[in-house]
């Protein structure tokens, strides 16, 4: 499904990558700008994480009129007096304002990186209603963001991946390189489709995927151990039976004092 | 900074650049000796005595002079504010000056109830006698007979001699006498007696604790306790006891809410008093009530903006007071950090598990050891008892299945 | 300067990597031995730096600088050095005189909901030098950022999420504009919160995702040992285009007096 994905969303969508500490996505975001622009389309990138010369390390920057960078890096907050492009101006206006800068006849795809650093300074409701808005309308076709899911609360993470049409959130995996996608996809007649492959990432950028696995669920039965008995093959009883049990209970010790026993001693046998 | 011994006879301006070695030869010229210091064995540091000799050695010689000393109280605060006490007192027998904030109890009462010192070397300050007239013989009943060679020798001193001894004994169950006590200079910060001036600032501290930093200051300034002050020929230590921080009494909420309101009252008044601390000749113990605090992530923020931290377990009104393998003592005691100021590591105690015992005469702080079992008989466990033990070897499921052997 | 510490990062004051985010943190121990290791290994390299030493006076760092051969001292009067005391400073803005001179840096003390904006501004004007070069000023090479450390920012009320700006801005200019390098040192407490966006998991989780390396320290798992401190996990995050793998790797450590030894698990002196 990645190298599905990889080859295109379609119009109106809206892709959201997961990542976390240990693994960043960025590399995987970076390889759907080289196929967007492979299949010549036009993209614009929101950079808020990451400087601009670090975004285009990598990319096919040989077609520098369809890739077009909008570097918040420098100055997001606008705390010097030229801010490129500010967090406030995530705003469906200027968003569009920003993407008809560039006059094309395709309409554009949008990567934003990161969605966190948004979250961070807008509130999640304003962020949902601008992704959404950005969908619906025409200024771009398809929207790609990169959310780092360990840097805000579980609900936030929900409600974003809600709006969107394709997840894949990427960890890393058992070897060095490789890592783990778990891709869940909702198609326009809500079916859903999940899947979990073993990808890496090769020098350029393009994916190889190592292996699929078809039933993720199957995976996760694999995953619990099977609970050994231990009390399976004894040799000895770890139970007594009824029976059992007040026979043991009657049992005379030998040098525990008793009624009988002061009967047996006193028998003049013993005395003597 | 917590002053190294050479830097306390120069200013930061005129001292000479450091040699490679932290070793200071004593014969070194306008070094100053304040009574009641030493320097400590590892770094030069200049120490002053907790009053509890034990507790020295747990801090690796002593509260170093700049840094804060963290008491986290016992449940009922009768420990911790023994060992303030403790360390009171220490500085009124030092003749260490002497700074006392309280929100709940009247500073004066505090020292009132100073432990009395256990000391053969101090000499009670004696009135000053009414001067004789001349035409009367100077034969008084102490008139030596067997010794009169030492006659003329003059008596006692009638000044109160500071003791030469680093770290003191006192006897809980008498306190100082007025004598010693008054000699010692003291100033007071109670609470209620502050008004409640409006806070100017939008600054996460509160009134209260805005008010007793400034005193603090205030009294560092007009005392000459700033290190940055000129040198004068003698030069003392402030000793500042802050009682109970971060209870309701001195207005913050710290310790009523999960998630309180003046959340950071309580560590930017810290952070304040740890500047405070490291530009004077000054040092510091604070008590907070930590079992009242219930986020822990608070408690460590607290913790690391202190130098030392300990913490104090004690043993009454839980179970363990019943337990006989606590017998022997009062409660627990938990270093949880020791500055390593001026140098690179520091000297954690080599033993976690440490409890300590009030006596009379002594605040003993030792290791933790079970007096071994020495129970007569051995009983046998019936069948009866065992089914509410859970059992500890094999499944996973439920805790029912008991073994009958 | 740690030598062992050195050949583990593959640096030396004669060559280092330049435009790193070099992240410290420790969880229920004490790294800030750390902090003093990249003071005296960058004074060493002679690059200008700025350091923001919040939570100890100026003698401390002199004299642990002076175990480890170098004088902070000359390094201020040279003008190698700017040094930012922040407890010196914070006084005069904690308890309000009239005619006090407060630092501008320390602002934040007053209101924390400002941000850190003008301590970014301390650091910026620190890190570019004065624009007047004097007669017979020595040059110097690229700057470096150093700040012990960034937990007690949030001790004193400062938002994280204005905490995680700062250090932006901070990498923004010292690593990618300047090509200098820039360390941080984060302290956190025992426990991992889940799901929060505060307090200072989160903000080491943040910061994680902006590093390119970090050094984790921590107690023993095994307990308290005498003679090991503690464990240091060296992650490097590579960013190259050539695959993404984040090597990471697992030392212990011991602090002595000058110095601090590393080594790898169970080879400790005091085991062998």
């Amino acid at each position: 499904m990645l190298t599905e994905l990889l080859q295109g969303i379609e119009a109106g969508g809206f892709l959201v990558i997961q990542d976390s500490c240990s693994y960043s996505g960025r590399h995987l975001l970076k390889s759907f700008i080289n196929a967007a622009l492979n299949r010549a389309e036009v993209v614009h990138v929101l950079g808020f994480d990451v400087s601009e010369e670090e975004l285009k390390d990598g990319l096919r920057t040989s077609d520098t009129q369809r890739l077009h960078i909008h570097s918040a890096y420098t100055d997001p907050l606008g705390w010097t007096e030229r801010p490129a492009f500010t967090v406030h101006q995530f705003r469906l206006e200027d968003l569009t304002d920003l993407v008809k800068q560039t006059p094309h006849p395709k309409p554009a795809t949008l990567i934003i990186d990161s969605l966190s650093w948004i979250l961070r300074h807008v509130t999640p409701p304003a962020v949902c209603k601008t992704l959404h808005q950005l969908r619906k309308g025409g200024a771009v076709r398809a929207v790609i963001g990169l959310l780092h899911a360990d840097m805000h609360q579980r609900g936030t993470v929900g409600s974003v991946c809600h709006l969107a049409t394709s997840l894949i959130a990427v960890a890393p995996g058992a070897k060095g390189d490789e890592a783990v996608a778990k891709i869940t996809k909702r198609s326009k007649f809500r079916k859903v489709m999940q899947d979990e492959e073993i990808f890496s990432l090769n020098g350029d950028f393009t994916v190889t995927i190592h292996s699929k696995r078809s039933n993720p669920e199957q995976n996760w039965n694999d995953a619990e151990e099977e609970q050994v008995d231990p009390t399976a093959e004894l040799t000895f009883n770890l139970r007594l039976s009824d029976s059992e049990l007040e026979a043991k209970k009657k049992l005379m010790l030998p040098f525990v004092f008793s009624k009988e026993k002061l009967a047996t001693l006193s028998q003049p046998a013993f005395l003597k | 900074m917590a002053a190294p011994l050479s830097s306390v006879s120069k200013t930061s301006a005129e001292r000479l650049p450091f040699n490679t070695t932290s070793f200071q030869k004593k014969t070194r010229s306008k070094l100053i000796s304040i009574p009641g210091t030493r320097p400590s064995v590892q770094n030069g540091q200049l120490l002053v005595s907790t009053g509890v000799t034990s507790l020295d050695y747990l801090l690796g010689g002593g509260l170093a002079v700049g840094t804060v000393l963290l008491i986290e109280e016992d449940r009922y605060d009768s420990y911790s504010r023994m060992i303030l006490k403790y360390f009171l007192a220490e500085g009124v027998v030092c003749q260490h000056e002497l700074f006392v904030a309280a929100a709940q109890d009247n500073p004066d009462d505090i020292i009132q109830e100073l432990p009395a010192p256990i000391l053969d070397d101090v000499a009670i300050h004696k009135p000053v006698e009414q001067p004789r007239l001349p035409c009367e013989p100077p034969d008084n009943l102490d008139a030596m007979n067997i010794a009169w060679r030492y006659q003329n020798l003059p008596k006692v001193q009638s000044a109160l001699a500071s003791s030469s001894r680093f770290g003191h004994y006192y006897d809980v169950s008498k306190t100082m006498e007025p004598e010693i006590r008054q000699a010692a200079k003291f100033h007071r910060f109670y609470l209620p007696e502050h008004l409640a001036q409006p806070s100017t600032t939008h600054s996460p501290m509160l009134e209260s604790y805005s008010a007793l930093l400034k005193s603090l200051q205030e009294v560092i300034h007009k005392e000459g306790f700033d290190l940055a002050a000129p040198m004068s020929k003698s030069r003392n230590i402030l000793r500042v006891g802050l009682h109970s921080l971060g209870s309701t009494l001195w207005g913050d909420d710290l310790s009523c809410h999960d998630n309180p309101k003046h959340r950071h009252a309580l560590t930017t008044f810290l952070y304040g008093l740890r500047a405070l601390m490291r530009s004077s000749l000054s040092v510091a113990v604070v008590t907070v009530p930590s079992h009242l605090i219930q986020d822990r992530a608070l408690m460590g923020s607290i913790t690391r903006l202190c130098d030392n931290a300990i913490a104090l377990e004690s043993f009454k009104g839980s179970e363990r007071e019943t337990n006989p393998l606590y017998k022997d003592y009062h409660g627990l005691l938990h270093v949880h950090q020791v500055p390593h100021l001026n140098c690179l590591a520091s000297q954690l105690p080599d033993h976690k598990d440490l409890a300590f015992k009030l006596k009379r005469k002594q605040f003993s702080i030792e290791r933790l050891h079970l007096p071994p079992d020495l129970s007569e008989t051995v009983s046998r466990v019936s069948r009866g008892e065992l089914a509410g033990a859970t059992s500890a070897c094999g499944s996973g499921t439920s805790g029912t299945k008991h073994l009958d052997f | 300067m740690f030598t062992e510490l050195n050949s583990i990062l593959n640096a030396s004051p004669d060559s280092f990597t330049q435009g790193e985010f070099i992240l410290v943190s420790d969880r229920q121990s004490d790294a800030s031995f750390l902090i003093h290791h990249f003071l005296s290994f960058y004074l060493r390299a002679r690059c200008r730096v700025c350091f923001l030493g919040l939570v100890q006076s100026f003698c401390h760092y002199n004299a642990v600088g002076q175990r480890l051969g170098v004088s902070l001292t000359q390094a201020k009067e040279k003008g190698q050095l700017i040094f930012l005391e922040g407890l010196k400073e914070s006084l005069s803005i904690l308890i309000p005189h009239e005619n006090n001179t407060e630092h501008q840096a320390m602002n934040f003390l007053r209101d924390p909901a400002v941000g850190l904006r003008s301590l970014y501004e301390f650091v910026r004007s620190g890190l570019t030098g004065s624009g007047s070069s004097e007669e017979g000023a020595e040059e110097w090479g690229p700057p470096v950022l150093l700040v012990d450390d960034l937990s007690v920012l949030l001790s004193l009320g400062v938002g994280t999420g204005a905490v995680l700006d700062f250090s932006h801005y901070c990498r923004a200019t010292a690593c990618s504009q300047l090509q200098g390098n820039m360390v941080m040192l984060v302290r956190c407490n025992g426990d991992e919160e889940e799901d929060g966006d505060e307090g200072s998991e989160w903000l080491l989780k943040g910061l994680s995702h902006q590093c390119s390396l970090a050094l984790h320290v921590q107690g023993l798992p095994t307990g308290y040992c005498k003679d090991i401190h503690g464990q240091v996990e060296v992650c490097w995050r590579m960013r190259q285009g050539d695959g993404q793998h984040t090597q990471k790797k697992l030392f212990q450590y011991k602090v002595h007096d000058k110095g601090a030894s590393f080594f790898a698990r169970g080879t400790s002196s005091a085991v062998l």
